[in-house]
């Protein structure tokens, strides 16, 4: 790895630092920069949290239920085998037995729960291996004033150090007036968002107007809603409706479950919809089938019967792809990998630098060092723009902020998404398409009329457009 | 005999003896039995199905529902015939209901359980309960009847839930939870038990009521009475006639029954000094000539100095709660607002305001209702010691039948009743009351864009700090003071309103035992002017008289029995 990179200059300063301090938390961010990215999973109790776990690794492995489940901050990450770690508050770490029942973990704690800080959760998963996902304890629902705390808290400094990279916040159906509208955006110390590393989602999304089969449209409409309501759009400008249940059972759908399915489609139309009436009578006519209904959901249960009885799907891949596709999680999957993926290396050097910052002391070698790579570093500058961008900062109308936050890599790193074009966009499209933008931001850095926040914003951007060109120019000679 | 049967029969003998002002108080208390609906407020939170439950249950569907619909103003449905919808009282079309939405609506429905006397609020659900439209609801609980806490069965019982239902039973004591889209959850069993949990523990023991709106639809369009049963609803009706309306329909009958034994008292006081009269029992006409003199100062007894420094009390302590609840929110909002920047929390900080002071409203509401009916029942216990007094002294003649004495003990008891009937402090209060609806909100606050916070971007953070927390400074100084603003609108719109309420209360308080006084009054005149005329007649008038007054005395006594029976309930 160079070490001309951002992140290959963030690790000789942390090496620096460490041979001068010793310090134990530069060591553990110093190793950290070569982890995964940390992704968190935040939001009210019952919000649905490792329901959607399970649907973003594909596998049963957070226990859920009716009732509050989950009760300790647990991290999923990639290992060669199963594997669950206890870290005690008082700092011991011990290898923990568990059991699996229907896929889900159930780890012996061997103490009380508010004895242990974390569970480490070793899956084999190549998911994982993208970013480590961490399940959270919901929330209880907070007082308005302390919600309004919060959010403050969050949008405040917004480099502090925390120990997660990234936070997927889980919001409920709620109305825009509510004091506790933005509740889910609670700052735990283990998470904490900020417009660039966070992603909203509205989660069991199959629940909204009564679990009929347009659910989901529904749920998509009030998505939008959030996503253009300005406090939201503040906070995490991108709302994605899932249906966890589904996307976990998309993920793990075993033949005998639909052949049970198959079953119910099979019988005339009129005894499906007396069957499917009610959650109660589905789970009345069969064990079997309540187990099945725990998994899909009402919802879950009436969209495959449907999909079944149409003739959409004949066998078990084919309906697990298409609940899958109908749960919303292949969205938030994209959304994921545009938001966090493609800028793990900032998001992690963002980290790693908060944590040094509050490790040495101001003026020292380390500290100048650390302020020197935060004010070259053009994709940090990038990052810090798009917050500024997003917390509606930086004049300029909507349309120029709307292609800024394109441009400085709102939709997604590749240059490609920065222009917004599509991913088959030849080079030639791409070099033309940002030589104009190019020409459009220097002439508003350069317009004396533009206000002076606007000209610095447009400076950056026109940075960015150089940058660009050059690596279009780069892969032009390349291959030549 | 029915109450209506007894009202009716004291009216006839209050009309036969001509005490005009006794038939006009029979009237009232008909009228007042027959008329005003039980309201049921359907409460809770947003999207848990209210409006779909009070279509259910009255198998509509006039209620606007929806995925994406929300109720943003309190909807009243009550008996009528034909159908009929009101928005802000100008009539509209029933099918227009969901273009009226942001004001109060009221619809006539032709619906049993609507005509046996209930009237079903549907509340808003914006903001969620712990808002301020939550706080205007539970404002307005203490008039009505009972109160349906909506949850569903997607997960327990909330935090802001339980304790809203907290503050809602103090408000209105019959209250009841319903649990419902159990047709979409097969754990439904399972919550209503988690909930069960959360109410003992919160200490609160209602009754939980698992219904499915879906299927009593159903149940509708196809005729279906089993599946009907499935959906609950009929337990929940149930409910509501056993528990709420006949409830309430037995304290508006011990209202009317204690107004009837007032009437029949007086009656029977006339009935039987006439009868000692005639029978020659000595020194009957003095005695009645010094209760006459003695009644005619009880207009103006102890009970208004009672009632006048009550009431100047009632009016300082509720002033100074306000004030005190007021002067709280300001120094909270400082907290808050030192711990935030108010450009990036200014609609939540106004959220926030408008519920502190909606929360200050409806509290102090509270503790006026709570004075108001306890002094209330002050005035009223001094005004019986009065009415005690008239004849205390007095050489008690020996009366035509013994059982007089004893009814007296349970006239006694429920003195109070007996004297403010169906006098209900919240109804009193609550006339006109502004809360709030126009006070609005704190106003929008154009902030000026922050300056050179871009500058900075390519330079080290640490340099911005400094001016970054001067404007944020500058920016609490302007939200504060928004605020102070605010609070002082709140402040004088809530002390007019108290100061009003107040000033009902007395005059109401004042009217209702001056009126009850000349009652007292004129009866004793009556009567002494009875006493005379019989003491006069001739040997054979007097027999015949007599008979008379026996029959009417036998009347009394049934009326009285059943009467009394009634108001000791």
């Amino acid at each position: 790895m160079s070490a001309s990179t951002l992140l290959g200059q963030v690790r000789a300063l942390l090496d620096g630092a460490i041979a001068e301090t010793g310090q134990g938390r530069l060591v553990a961010a110093r190793r950290r920069v070569d982890e995964p990215l940390r992704v968190a999973i935040a939001g009210r109790v019952k919000a649905g949290k490792s329901t959607l776990l399970n649907a973003l690794v594909g596998e049963e492995l957070a226990p859920t239920d009716a009732g509050e489940c989950t009760k300790v901050v647990t991290w999923y990450v990639d290992g060669p085998g199963y594997g669950v770690t206890a870290y005690g508050s008082d700092g011991s770490r011990e290898e923990r037995p568990f059991t699996r029942r229907n896929g889900a973990l159930e780890v012996s704690l061997g103490r009380k729960a508010e004895k242990v800080e974390r569970l480490e959760v070793r899956v084999p998963s190549s998911r994982l291996r993208r970013h480590t996902l961490i399940d959270t304890p919901g929330i209880a629902s907070l007082s308005a004033d302390v919600s309004l705390r919060t959010m403050a808290f969050l949008d405040a400094e917004g480099e502090r150090a925390a120990q997660t990279d990234a936070v997927l916040y889980l919001l409920r159906h709620m109305h825009g007036s509510d004091v506790r509208f933005l509740e889910s955006f609670h700052a735990d110390g283990i998470s904490e968002g900020t417009p660039v590393n966070a992603v909203g989602v509205l989660s069991r999304a199959d629940e909204i107007g009564g679990c009929r089969l347009d659910a989901m449209v529904a749920a998509g409409r009030i998505a939008e809603r959030y996503a253009a309501d300005e406090r939201l759009r503040r906070l995490c400008p991108v709302i994605v409706p899932v249906a966890g249940l589904l996307g976990a059972a998309g993920a793990t759908l075993r033949e005998d479950e639909f052949r049970i399915l198959a079953q119910v489609a099979a019988l005339p139309m009129d005894d499906v919809v007396e069957l499917l009436l009610t959650a109660d009578r589905f789970a009345a006519s069969g064990e079997d089938r309540r187990r099945l209904l725990g998994r899909l959901g009402l919802f879950g249960v009436r969209v495959s019967v449907r999909l079944i009885k149409d003739g959409a799907v004949a066998d078990a891949p084919g309906l697990a792809a298409a609940l899958t596709a109908e749960s919303g999680i292949g969205r938030l999957r994209e959304v994921l990998t545009a938001q966090f993926a493609g800028r793990a290396e900032v998001l992690k050097a963002r980290s790693a630098l908060a944590v040094l910052d509050e490790c040495v002391a101001p003026g020292s070698r380390a500290a100048v060092e650390a302020e020197r790579i935060r004010a070259g570093a053009h994709e940090l500058v990038e990052l810090r723009l798009l917050r500024l961008v997003r917390s509606g900062r930086v004049p300029g109308k909507d349309a120029q902020l709307a292609e800024m936050d394109r441009l400085i890599g709102g939709r997604g790193v590749e240059a490609y998404a920065r222009l917004g074009l599509t991913v088959e966009a030849s080079g030639e499209e791409i070099a033309e398409r940002a030589r104009e933008a190019l020409a459009r931001w220097q002439r508003i850095a350069e317009h004396p009329l533009s206000a002076r926040d606007l000209r610095t914003a447009a400076r950056a951007v026109t940075r960015t457009c150089e940058g660009l060109l050059a690596g279009q120019n780069q892969q032009g000679w390349a291959s030549r | 005999m029915t109450v209506l049967a007894e009202l009716a029969g004291a009216r006839a003998l209050a009309a036969g003896s001509g005490a005009d002002d006794l038939v006009a108080r029979v009237d009232r208390a008909t009228a007042q039995l027959r008329t005003a609906d039980i309201a049921v407020a359907v409460v809770g939170e947003f999207k848990q199905g209210k409006s779909t439950l009070v279509n259910a249950l009255l198998r509509t569907d006039v209620c606007p529902v929806g995925a994406d619909i929300v109720t943003a103003a309190p909807m009243t449905l009550r008996f009528g015939r034909p159908p009929a919808a009101f928005a802000d009282g100008a009539p509209i079309e029933l099918a227009e209901i969901g273009q009226h939405l942001q004001g109060p609506v009221e619809v006539r429905l032709d619906r049993r359980l609507l005509g046996a006397g209930l009237a079903i609020v549907d509340t808003p659900g914006v903001g969620g309960l712990d808002s301020a439209q939550g706080n205007v609801t539970l404002a307005l609980l203490p008039t009505a009847g009972a109160a349906l806490l909506v949850t569903d069965a997607a997960q327990e019982l909330t935090a802001p839930e339980v304790d809203f239902l907290r503050r809602t039973v103090e408000r209105c004591p019959r209250t009841f939870v319903v649990l419902t889209k159990t047709d979409l959850y097969v754990e439904w069993r399972r919550i209503a038990e988690i909930n069960a949990g959360h109410l003992k523990r919160a200490g609160l023991d209602l009754p939980i009521v698992p219904v499915s709106s879906f299927l009593r639809a159903r149940a509708q369009a196809r005729d279906d009475t089993a599946l009907n049963e499935e959906s609950g609803y009929p337990r929940l009706v149930d409910l509501l006639r056993r528990d709420v309306l006949e409830a309430a329909m037995q304290d508006r009958i011990a209202a009317a029954k204690a107004e009837l034994s007032f009437v029949v008292e007086r009656l029977r006081e006339r009935v039987d000094a006439e009868g000692a009269a005639i029978r020659g029992v000595p020194q009957v006409v003095q005695r009645y000539e010094e209760k006459a003199r003695r009644s005619a100062g009880l207009a103006h007894g102890t009970w208004q100095t009672l009632l006048g420094d009550g009431i100047q009390d009632l009016a300082a302590d509720v002033d100074h709660d306000l004030r005190e609840r007021l002067r709280l929110i300001i120094r909270n909002g400082e907290d808050v607002l030192a711990g935030s920047d108010p450009r990036d929390t200014w609609p939540d900080f106004q959220a926030w305001a408008a519920r502190e002071a909606a929360a200050a409203a409806a509290d102090n509401l509270m503790l006026l209702v709570a004075r108001t009916e306890q002094l209330a029942a002050e005035v009223a216990e001094r005004f019986g010691l009065e009415c005690d007094r008239l004849e205390l002294d007095l050489p008690a003649p020996e009366l035509a039948l013994g059982k007089a004495a004893e009814l007296d003990v349970s006239f006694q008891q429920t003195r109070m009743q007996q004297f403010l009937g169906a006098f209900t402090a919240a109804r009193v209060s609550y006339g006109g009351f502004y809360l709030l609806g126009a006070v609005g909100a704190l106003f929008s606050v154009a902030w000026a864009a922050p300056l050179g916070l871009i500058a900075g971007l390519t330079l080290g953070r640490r340099l911005m700090k400094m001016e970054k927390e001067r404007q944020v400074q500058q920016r609490r100084q302007l939200a504060l003071s928004e605020l102070r603003k605010y609070i002082d609108d709140v402040g004088f719109h809530l002390g007019r309103d108290c100061r009003e309420a107040v000033r009902r209360t007395q005059r109401l308080l004042r009217d209702e035992f001056t009126s009850r006084a000349r009652a007292i009054e004129r009866s004793a005149t009556a009567t002494e002017a009875a006493v005379r005329g019989a003491s006069q007649l001739s040997t054979q008038d007097k027999q015949s008289r007599m008979a008379a007054l026996a029959d009417q005395r036998r009347k009394l006594d049934g009326l009285a029995a059943s009467g009394v029976g009634g108001a000791a309930r």
